[in-house]
């Protein structure tokens, strides 16, 4: 469950930061004639995306999440900015009821 | 935007159902024969045809995406290649979607919307987790209840969860 939000999260703002870059820095630049950024940034992306949808999938499904929200979930990615506003939204509602709720035993023992 | 309504015999108990999952109401939810027809008749609502639609259609518009990059790959484009190979598998996810959201919906019917009872959710897992939370898809639209079922699907999931061997078994911390 933790290695899940974990997961999520990080991917949510990794995805998150490289679709600004590539909406706010790479598609300007292309459009003033240099499309190296937009190209190169824009299948990064791509990639991260699979890895976010992924990542993202197995997080609702762990919460056992509705449809609804987890296709917010999943196309947030596909946003600038709204990873983040997602992120925050699916942390509030759904993850910290969900964390809240956990049993303690369900915690690993740090070495 | 209502959810599938009339296919369970108690209707209005699904609103408030996960907040007493097992109470006394399981005995009346075990005499639950007078369904209207085959569980799989809600495939055919107007509702689920729209997404049926959807679904065709963003697939094979996804599918028609990565045929166009590979055409431009083809043609010398080097970035196409990326996008050639991402487009299928964003349709093989929306596929993936779809179907896991069909099995869902058959769970929650089959199950009723209380049983919690052993039996035929011992065979599968997530069998009360998503209930009450798909309850509420479009006809809760204030947070308050939503949240209350989100929190009690949690429970009852986890529950479940503790009880067998879970799907995610390798990503569970």
């Amino acid at each position: 469950m933790n290695a899940a939000v974990l997961r999520y999260r990080v991917m949510a703002y990794v995805t998150g930061v490289v679709l600004v870059v590539l909406c706010f820095v790479g598609i300007p630049l292309q459009v003033a004639g240099h499309p190296a950024v937009a190209n190169n940034v824009g299948v990064v992306h791509g990639i991260l995306y699979i890895i976010y949808l992924v990542s993202a999938w197995i997080l609702s499904r762990k919460l056992g999440l509705a449809t609804k929200p987890t296709a917010i979930m999943l196309l947030a990615g596909t946003i600038p900015i709204m990873t983040f506003v997602v992120e925050r939204w699916v942390t509030r509602r759904f993850i910290n009821p969900a964390l809240a709720a956990q049993p303690q035993p369900a915690q690993p023992v740090r070495p | 935007m209502e959810n599938a309504g009339p296919t369970w015999p108690a209707a209005p108990a699904g609103q408030t159902g996960p907040a007493a999952p097992a109470g006394p109401v399981g005995s009346a939810d075990t005499a639950a024969p007078e369904r209207p027809g085959p569980v799989w008749r809600f495939l055919i609502q107007p509702r689920w045809l729209g997404w049926h639609l959807l679904m065709a259609v963003t697939f094979w518009g996804m599918l028609w995406l990565g045929d166009w990059q590979l055409h431009r790959a083809l043609a010398g484009n080097g970035l196409s290649w990326a996008y050639t190979f991402e487009w299928p598998l964003f349709a093989g996810f929306a596929v993936v979607f779809w179907a896991k959201t069909i099995k869902d919906e058959f769970r929650i019917k089959r199950d009723g919307p209380q049983g919690t009872l052993g039996g035929p959710s011992d065979s599968d897992d997530l069998p009360i987790s998503v209930r009450p939370v798909q309850v509420s898809v479009g006809t809760a639209e204030d947070d308050e209840d939503e949240e209350l079922s989100a929190y009690n699907a949690y429970l009852a999931r986890l529950n479940a969860e503790v009880k067998r061997h879970g799907r995610w078994h390798g990503l569970r911390s």
